[in-house]
């Protein structure tokens, strides 16, 4: 499979040339058992620097300091949890810490209210079960198994949308470290550097409480949502444009003037007020993260460039606000209405199209 | 000449500092230290030295003449200052303070005062930059503020001698980038800091005139005058110079303190965000185990956080702890830094989020310590006139650290010989509303719900340090509690235009038996009073007065000056009135309890107000329909209260507010108004209840239950005898059995009724 048909790469791929050059910088530096950079040179990774005259780009902006109590967390042998609103670029930022620290981001357990306990720990392939009995073949072995034999950090996503008796799985997987396999007679034994990387989500409707015994087990880190609206600004243009090349969009980026506006418009509905905090707004029913500002500036550019003149028109922003906002028909609708007759009508001329595009379609 | 060798640049309220000082101390062996400090305040300090002395205390010094101006020098247990005065002590070594007399420095400050007025935003400018400095090393060092760099950098060095080379190195490198822009920027502290490095200096080489060898003396700085000190280009002060320095009488006390206030204070030497935890700190310091201070200070939160009832294990406290190491060796330090420590407890107590772990973290940060000293070692005016006054009040036996109740009886006492003692409880009364508007606290007057309690108060009593430093604090305002009270209050009379503050200091100068103050306060409330279009304020401020000259008498003092303001208070918020009663449901509560106020003041006073105005105006709110119908209602029921409505009268305005064109929820909000006030006046009424009742019945369904809300809100403040009159009324006028009636009327809702009622909670009125 060649590397351009893939939809999109693992972090360690997309930025290999930056862990390289990082690689090679570091080649004195000390590192932790299992760990293929330095901790200074995996904190470098992810809010970016320079190394050996190549640009790193930063991966994570605004909370630096979040980010080194990740890493040294990763380093005191203890499991992660990184939780917070959807959008808040949890699978991201768990994504580039093991790219970056074992080079591979792959040991991952995408949970869903389906997972079970076996692909947690370990499954069976059954045909050779039946066969031969029980035997190291016939083991078929989880990211976690994985992990734990070759001392690297396995993630698991959305594990607070697993059955708490899931959950509960990696609690003696936590504190023994080993996954005891009774119908060999033996058991693995994690190797220096195991470590997980679990996400969760505080918002989303359809999610299990974690148990504090499992909760106790990780140290856990709260992603906010971008500080300022200079930082969201950037993080939404890095993306977009790292996004729109991987998917070969042919409109022209959008400017900055237009990811502010957007930008503008979601944190003020988000926070419920405006940024000068002078006017009290109602908040929408849904979340209206970051995350969702990409995709709708990426959908505008897949908009223009199919269907418009290549540059992204103001109607094709405000049919991305209508679709993101406008989650439940009734409510969400009078916030909308309220929004923009309230705040972006009296904006002044800058905001005027964008107005009167959104006006036209909220109807 | 004392060479650089000898000198030792320090940062207040550092442990680190304080513990290479020791080392510094031990090793040079001085015989003479010269410390930076006020030098007429070398004495006070040195008492310090006294075994019974506790930190954290304070020196203060103040000017005794109007503008009052002030200096705090708080000194906790590991203050440089502190540690110096202790080993001077014990070695025999001769100790000075060498900075600018505080008579000099305050006077110096009065004058820089009245000039930065004048050049804010080059200033200003300058302070960002010079803040900045501070940030961007910081910054260089990937750190995320200049307290960690500060710690990581310096608080973990042991060594005295490169910890004295970094500080006096960096400091210097600041000095020289901010220096020339100062001179320009900010003249007044740029021509300060030298005039007070010339001071410095020439008591330097006082002390090598009086004989002490160049080697036997030391130098004790803060680390940016160092590099001043040893400039050559400096030249000393002249003995005539020295004369020619502005000057202001001062006086200078030590006080106690407490770390609380050490915590919330600000700026260099001035204040320390943690001072428990520098404490801390400096135990391990002085143990030599300070690589233990993490977990010690990790188990703290740990068991603080259990005793608030949370889940802190020990295994957390682990975990805390390797995070923090983790978090430091990042940044190569040594030792974990707080801001490691609290980032630590965030992520392992607190599950990442702070409200959890915030209150635990600010208790063993800032500490409950509160400094004490010998008795007689804090000498104000102030606080002799207070115990003073504590001891002719027979009030000795309250100074204790338990809590006591304190009742007074205003009244005189005819049974004794001498007025003073007939009068005791009164002038006790006093002397603590005095106390109270001070802020110091020692007494806490309890509310009393007794009705006829006017003659009576009750204090609660308990003597604490707090209490102490307090007192010290307001001599700044006055020499005895008397004279700083009325300062405070005409401070405060001068700042504020609200008019319901104004009559609240009136109130208290009562209450402190300070009735000069009331001619400026009179002018005062007369002056906002007319620019004064709040209804709810005007009226908050006539309730006061009113009440004040009700009980005046009581304190023996004559209050008829206030009638004449009282009048003109009733007068302007009876002519507010109409135009206050066009508002909303929320504003109307508001408007309610100012109504309720002015008719007390009308009934009270009936002689002194102008009572035909007032009865006018609410004729007009009770009869026009384009107020608030609620309020009108209000006002219609006080005339039916005072009787000034015929019959005939009542019954037109019951018909036309209750009749089919009003709108249901609106006419139900008017009933409401009307119900609020005296019940009896209603329910005597027969004719108001069949009015009602033809009322509700025509109600098409609609209607009905737009009304329905708001009578079972006004029905809900009748009690149950009420009830059951209402109940006989209806059944009176309906023709019914009282019993069946009650029966029917008073039994629980059935499941269906309750949920119907629910739904109507929810509706939206527009109004």
């Amino acid at each position: 499979m060649s590397k351009k048909d893939v939809l999109r790469l693992p972090a360690e791929q997309l930025y290999k040339h930056e862990l390289d050059a990082l690689k090679k910088e570091d080649k004195k530096e000390d590192k932790p058992a299992g760990w293929q950079l330095s901790p200074k040179a995996v904190l470098k990774y992810i809010i970016g620097g320079t190394a050996e005259g190549v640009e790193i780009t930063p991966k994570y902006i605004g909370h630096d300091r979040l980010v080194e109590i990740a890493i040294a967390t990763l380093l005191t042998d203890r499991s992660l949890l990184l939780i917070g609103e959807p959008g808040t670029a949890k699978s991201w930022l768990s994504e580039n810490l093991t790219a970056a620290i074992c080079g591979d981001s792959n040991k991952v357990i995408q949970g869903t209210a389906g997972t079970s306990e076996e692909q947690v720990k370990y499954a069976w392939n059954y045909a050779m079960l039946l066969a031969n009995g029980p035997t190291e073949q016939a083991l078929i072995k989880s990211p976690v198994y994985r992990a734990m034999e070759t001392g690297s950090v396995a993630r698991f996503e959305e594990i607070s949308r697993c059955a708490s008796e899931v959950q509960d799985a990696l609690i003696s997987i936590m504190s023994e470290k080993n996954i005891a396999i009774p119908e060999l007679g033996s058991e693995v034994n994690a190797q220096r550097g195991f470590s997980i990387i679990a996400t969760a989500n505080t918002r989303d409707k359809g999610v299990n409480d974690m148990s504090s015994a499992l909760k106790r087990r990780f140290n856990i880190i709260v992603l906010p949502s971008p500080a300022d609206l200079e930082t969201e600004v950037a993080i939404v243009q890095k993306r977009v444009k790292e996004i729109a090349a991987n998917y070969q969009l042919k409109a022209t980026l959008p400017n900055q003037e237009e990811v502010e506006k957007i930008v503008t418009i979601f944190r003020e509905l988000r926070q419920g007020a405006t940024l000068d905090n002078k006017q009290k707004l109602k908040a929408p029913s849904g979340v209206i993260s970051t995350a969702e500002a990409i995709s709708l500036l990426t959908n505008s550019m897949a908009l223009a460039g199919s269907f418009g003149s290549g540059q992204i028109a103001e109607a094709d922003l405000a049919a991305g606000l209508q679709g993101a906002i406008v989650k439940d028909e009734d409510k969400d609708k009078i916030v909308w209405t309220e929004y923009l007759e309230n705040v972006m009508k009296k904006r002044g001329s800058q905001w005027r199209d964008l107005y009167n595009n959104c006006h036209e379609i909220n109807k | 000449m004392v060479e650089s060798k000898n000198f030792f640049g320090v940062r207040h309220l550092s442990a680190t500092t304080s513990y290479n000082l020791l080392q510094f101390l031990e090793a040079k062996k001085p015989k003479c230290i010269l410390m930076e400090g006020p030098s007429d305040a070398t004495d006070l300090l040195l008492e310090l030295a006294n075994k019974n002395v506790i930190p954290p205390v304070a020196l203060m010094a103040y000017t005794t003449e109007l503008p009052i101006q002030s200096v705090l020098y708080p000194f906790a247990l590991y203050s440089p200052e502190y540690q110096a005065t202790l080993w001077a002590k014990k070695n025999k070594s001769n100790f000075r303070l060498i900075d600018l007399p505080t008579e000099v420095s305050l006077a110096l400050k009065t004058q820089s005062d009245a000039e930065l007025a004048e050049q804010q935003e080059a200033l200003v400018n300058y302070r960002l930059f010079h803040n900045d400095l501070y940030d961007q090393l910081a910054t260089l060092n990937w750190e995320t503020d200049y307290e960690s760099y500060w710690e990581r950098k310096f608080e973990h060095c042991l060594d005295s001698q490169s910890y004295q080379e970094r500080i006096c190195y960096q400091s210097q490198q600041i000095r020289d980038m901010v220096i020339d822009t100062e001179r320009e920027a900010d003249p007044v502290s740029f021509a300060h800091n030298y005039l007070r490095e010339a001071y410095m200096k020439r008591q330097i080489e006082q002390a090598l005139l009086e004989g002490f060898a160049a080697e036997d003396i030391v130098v004790i700085v803060g680390a940016y005058h160092v590099s001043g000190l040893l400039d050559q280009n400096l030249t000393a002060l002249t003995e005539k110079e020295c004369e020619q320095l502005p000057k202001q009488n001062a006086l200078a006390t030590l006080m106690p303190y407490s770390y609380y206030r050490l915590s919330s204070r600000t700026g260099y030497g001035a204040g320390n965000k943690a001072p428990y935890y520098f404490e801390l700190m400096w135990q391990h310091l002085v143990n030599n185990n300070v690589s233990d201070l993490a977990a010690n200070y990790l188990s703290r939160i740990g068991k603080e956080l259990r005793e608030k009832g949370f889940n802190a294990s020990t295994a957390s406290t682990i975990e805390a702890v390797k995070l923090a190491q983790a978090l430091s060796h990042l940044k190569g330090g040594q030792y974990p830094v707080l801001k490691d420590l609290h980032d630590a407890a965030l992520t392992c107590f607190g599950e990442g989020q702070w409200s959890k772990i915030a209150e635990a973290i600010n208790h063993i940060d800032i500490g409950t310590n509160i400094g004490s000293l010998p008795k007689g070692m804090s000498k104000t005016p102030i606080q002799k006139d207070f115990y003073e006054q504590i001891n002719t009040l027979k009030l000795d036996e309250y100074v204790s650290a338990v809590d006591q109740v304190l009742t007074l009886d205003l009244r005189e006492n005819i049974r004794v010989k001498s007025q003073e003692i007939a009068f005791r409880d009164l002038n006790r009364s006093t002397f603590l509303h005095q106390l109270t508007v001070l802020e110091i606290p020692f007494a806490i007057e309890k509310n009393t719900y007794q009705q006829n309690a006017t003659w009576s108060e009750q204090w609660n009593l308990r003597w604490t340090t707090e209490a102490e430093i307090a007192i010290i604090e307001n001599s700044l305002l006055g020499e005895t509690i008397a004279i700083a009270t009325a300062f405070k209050l005409k401070e405060q009379l001068d700042h504020t235009s609200k008019i319901g503050m104004v009559a609240n200091i009136i109130r208290q100068a009562y209450n402190c038996n300070l009735t000069h103050l009331f001619e400026t306060a009179i002018i005062r409330l007369q002056a906002i009073l007319v620019e004064t279009e709040e209804i709810t304020d005007l009226a908050q401020a006539t309730f006061e007065l009113a009440k004040l000259v009700q009980f005046g008498d009581l304190r023996q003092f004559d209050l008829l000056p206030l009638k004449p303001i009282l009048r003109q208070l009733f007068l302007r918020a009876s002519l507010l009135l109409v135009d206050s009663c066009n508002c909303d449901q929320k504003a109307a509560d508001e408007v309610t309890r100012a109504i309720d106020q002015l008719n007390f003041v009308a009934q009270e006073f009936y002689e002194d107000v102008d009572i035909n105005l007032w009865i006018e105006q609410l004729h007009k709110v009770a009869t026009r329909d384009d107020l608030n119908y609620g309020l009108s209602g209000l006002c219609l029921s006080i005339l039916l209260e005072r009787n000034l409505l015929t019959e005939v009268q009542c019954t037109q305005e019951v018909n036309r507010r209750l009749s089919h064109g009003v709108p249901a929820d609106l006419a139900a909000a008017w009933f409401e108004g009307i119900a609020r006030r005296n019940k009896y006046a209603l329910l005597s009424r027969v004719m108001l209840w069949e009015q009602l009742n033809d009322y509700v019945a025509n109600l098409d369904e609609q209607q009905y239950m737009h009304a329905l809300v708001f009578l079972r809100r006004t029905f809900s403040g009748f009690d149950q005898a009420q009830k059951n009159s209402i109940v006989e009324l209806l059944s009176s006028i309906w023709g019914t059995d009282i019993e069946v009636t009650s029966e029917e009327l008073l039994s629980e809702l059935s499941e269906e009724q309750t949920q119907t009622l629910d739904d109507l909670n929810d509706f939206d009125f527009d109004f």
